[in-house]
């Protein structure tokens, strides 16, 4: 039986971990609700926000939080670019998710997320490689805690709350929440919904990216080709945990999930492969027992 | 339910039939290699007519399909390599391992919407494979080593066997009675219960039927390694390809996943031993392709704009 | 054997919206019975209900005594109770004849051979005056010619309790009263029993026997045709306080 002690690192690691989590879900949080694409390569964008801190890290000798705005600003053009390959023809004209169009993306999503992760394999071998970052740890009470995670989850929570401010205060971020819960209003009232998908696309991966560069302070070597395979269903998980296009539930789910997978390893004979299995399987039952237009 | 009458099975049926056939009569005199060639064909066709059961019938896309063809490859480890069965056997229980594994999923999975359902079956493949890399007596991660001998034949018709019967239970589910409701649940799944149909029954009846395929092709795809390992087994590429196949191919036709295992599958061959890896990145981008722009896939867009072919091509 | 159905003191809450608040009324094989209420007044929930597409949060519904609420729609359908879409939902990849054949196939008659199946559905759409569409794609009908499948459709599963849920909705007075002529002569013919939810006044005061009026979820009035026209509470729910007060 684990100590006391174990538990409340624990419980803490999950928290800060968590707050990474979020941000990544957040970002698919963006993309589900205003493009209405479930972008099944959404792991694949982490991946390549992680690879870019990498590289950044061995080229410029940058940390991982100096990363965070350059993957903030290639992901918005990716994101730009994203929408206007992918999804402005589909999403041109039609209002909602027809099942032939729905099958569509989520059939090309998941084309283009093989595609990247093989590509990523070519380039640069399926090593595992990580960004060897540890600035120590600060003591709280009796915790010892990785400054590294700390200041990635302040950073995290920063990004939460930015978007959350712009989501809620801003005409732009308004009319983002207006278009993802009704297009016809939006055109209705003046906004321009291309624009206003484009840009919440841009936001979505704008996040994602630095969220896969907050990631890599958590894993000292474990940056490799076919990591979206893991982080994925975790954003996946947390945003139907928290409810596609709800705004703080990527939060909320996120932190949940951080601990279920740190606190639940601790009862599982240390075995993070298997918390993390319990935790995508926690799926299940959410999807069973939230109705709203999930069950047919 | 009633078997259709022979007089009835049509042209494209008839073309398939005489293909497999043909390939029956004269596999022992193919060369080897060309031999083993051709049963990762068949075996690749067989997971994409499974594939096709679900996803080009109902219009369900699974992205997690890879999971029944691991769970048939350990089948065959386990029956093989602890139960001391024949192989044959071993894909046997494949076959049986990925039908009950399908009905536990679908039985709970099956009721979410499309997307959801999408997702679901993605999250369960990885969840199974990071659950299998910590079983012991599924070899603790490091797979199940087997010691079969290399029997070509044996694999060409084991997969043979699988491949006939799965093309057969395609024809007669897409005709008659029941063809009528799987379309219909394709076309409108709601209105489709309005009119009686027992939607819930009949997708978890083709899924389960595609668990049992795609397992027993997982077992024999498994034999002609001599072993399963995880990482491998569960790898979502699988996925891809049977996708990709029932995509290009032309989703829930007769003909389809055939042609899409051709189309996919012999330029991959190729592709492997010019550059290793590189094929499924230009797998992917074709499947990107046709999904947005031709998504009737090769047999629907000749259906589509050539009429004439309309009674012969299916 | 007459059918009758029973919706006893049904309630269905959507969350803090309550939709369908203790209504209680029945429908017997043969029998027009009238749905009418303002907009929102839950109508179109309460045949959702009866068909299984909601379950009721209280209450309870019976055919001949036996309680279907917690049955799926399917089944519903297969014990001979059938409902139109408001606003239609054919089959948009198949044929007309297709598409009523379905119905016919696993509808109450369960007819299990395909060929037997597209017969009866070109009869079927004879009915309704669609025979020249037979084989058109459903997809390119017209509003008007969707619905008139739609209510083929239901036709075709052979039901013996129709769900009918705003059918004349958008037509021409001319096209009316084709449609109302139409619809009584099949009654007469076919014998089915229906509930009928309607705005077009004239429609469902002349094909009804019984009208049921609900208001906010609630029933308001029942009765006949004339009656309910005269009744003060209708013509509030309706037209307001003062209107009701100026009816001698």
């Amino acid at each position: 039986m684990a100590d006391v002690g174990l538990f409340i690192t624990d419980l803490a690691l999950g928290l800060l971990l968590g707050c990474v989590f979020a941000v990544i879900a957040h970002g698919l949080n963006l993309i589900w609700g205003v493009a209405k694409v479930v972008n099944v390569a959404h792991g694949e964008f982490i991946m390549l926000g992680a690879y870019g801190a990498y590289f950044l890290s061995i080229w410029l000798g940058f940390n991982p939080l100096l990363s965070v705005p350059i993957d903030a600003a290639i992901g918005l053009a990716v994101g730009v670019g994203f929408y206007f390959g992918f999804l402005h023809r589909e999403l041109r004209g039609k209002e909602s998710m027809g099942l032939q169009s729905e099958m569509v993306t989520l059939v090309a999503t998941f084309g283009l997320a093989l595609v990247l992760i093989n590509t990523a394999q070519s380039l640069w071998t399926g090593n595992n490689v990580g960004i060897p970052w540890s600035p120590g740890v600060v003591r709280v009470g009796s915790l010892q805690l990785p400054l590294g995670g700390l200041y990635v989850a302040i950073v995290s929570v920063a990004i939460i709350g930015l978007s959350h401010v712009f989501l809620s205060k801003t005409y732009l971020g308004n009319a983002i929440r207006a278009y993802s819960q009704d297009i016809p209003a939006t055109q209705l009232v003046g906004i321009n919904p291309t624009s206003t998908a484009a840009i919440g696309t841009a936001l979505g991966f704008c996040i994602t990216m630095a969220g896969g560069a907050l990631l890599t302070v958590w894993l000292p070597t474990g940056i490799y080709p076919a990591m979206g395979n893991l982080y994925a269903p975790i954003s996946f998980v947390i945003v139907v945990l928290g409810g596609p296009g709800k705004m703080w539930g990527s939060l909320v789910g996120g932190l949940t999930l951080g601990v279920i997978i740190d606190v639940g390893q601790l009862f599982l004979g240390g075995s993070i492969a298997l918390a993390t299995a319990i935790a995508f399987l926690t799926l299940i039952p959410v999807l069973l027992f939230r109705p709203e237009g999930i069950l047919r | 339910m009633r078997l259709p009458a022979i007089r009835s099975f049509g042209p494209t049926l008839w073309g398939i039939g005489l293909f497999l056939i043909v390939l029956a009569g004269t596999a022992p005199w193919i060369p080897v290699f060309l031999l083993t060639v051709l049963i990762q064909l068949l075996i690749y066709a067989t997971l994409a007519y499974s594939l096709n059961l679900i996803t080009g019938l109902t219009g369900y896309v699974s992205f997690g399909h890879v999971v029944f063809m691991a769970f048939g490859g350990y089948a065959l480890g386990i029956g093989v390599g602890t139960l001391n069965l024949h192989p044959v056997a071993g894909v046997a229980l494949g076959a049986v391992v990925g039908l009950a594994l399908a009905l536990g999923i679908g039985v709970v999975t099956l009721r979410f919407r499309g997307v959801y359902f999408a997702i679901a079956t993605l999250v369960v493949a990885v969840a199974a494979l990071y659950i299998v890399l910590e079983i012991k007596e599924l070899g603790d991660g490091q797979g199940i080593y087997l010691n079969i001998g290399f029997e070509p034949l044996s694999w060409f018709y084991t997969i043979w066997v699988i491949l006939a019967i799965e093309v057969v239970f395609t024809y007669w589910i897409t005709h008659g009675r029941i063809g009528y409701g799987i379309r219909s649940i394709k076309s409108d799944e709601d209105a489709a219960k309005t009119v009686g149909i027992n939607a819930a029954r009949v997708k978890l009846f083709l899924y389960a039927l595609s668990g049992l395929f795609a397992g027993g092709a997982g077992g024999v795809y498994w034999w002609t390694l001599s072993g399963v390992f995880p990482y491998q087994a569960f790898d979502l590429t699988f996925s891809l390809q049977m996708l990709a196949m029932v995509v290009i191919g032309g989703m829930g036709t007769l003909l389809g996943p055939l042609i899409g295992a051709v189309a996919v599958y012999i330029p991959s061959y190729i592709f492997l031993t010019i550059f290793s890896g590189f094929q499924f990145i230009i797998i992917g981008v074709v499947v990107i392709l046709i999904a947005l722009f031709v998504p009737e896939g090769i047999v629907g867009s000749l259906r589509k704009y050539i009429p004439e072919l309309r009674g012969i091509l299916e | 054997m007459t059918h009758v159905l029973e919706v006893s003191e049904v309630h269905k809450y959507f969350g803090g919206v309550r939709a369908v608040q203790g209504v209680s009324l029945n429908v017997r094989e043969g029998q027009v019975v009238g749905l009418i209420g303002p907009n929102g007044s839950g109508k179109s929930t309460l045949l959702n209900l009866i068909a299984g597409v909601e379950r009721p949060t209280k209450g309870a519904i019976s055919l001949d005594g036996q309680r279907i609420d917690r049955w799926p729609a399917h089944r519903i359908v297969g014990q001979g109770i059938a409902k139109t879409h408001q606003i239609p939902k054919p089959f948009l990849v198949m044929t007309c004849r297709e598409n009523v054949a379905v119905a016919v196939m696993f509808g109450n008659h369960k007819q299990r051979e395909s060929a037997k199946a597209l017969d009866e559905a070109g009869r079927v759409l004879a009915l309704v005056g669609l025979e020249g569409k037979a084989e058109v794609i459903s997809s390119n009908l017209t509003v008007q010619e969707r619905k008139r499948l739609e209510f083929a459709r239901v036709l075709g599963t052979g039901a013996r309790i129709l769900l009918l849920d705003e059918i004349f909705a958008g037509l021409s007075p001319n096209e009316l009263r084709d449609a109302i002529a139409l619809f009584a002569t099949l009654q007469r013919e076919i014998g089915f029993g229906a509930l009928v939810v309607e705005h077009v006044m004239r429609a469902v005061l002349t094909i009804s026997e019984r009208v049921v009026v609900i208001e906010e979820g609630m029933k308001i009035a029942e009765g006949t045709a004339d009656q309910i026209v005269e009744n003060p509470a209708v013509i509030e729910a309706y037209l307001g306080v003062e209107a009701a007060r100026a009816t001698p």
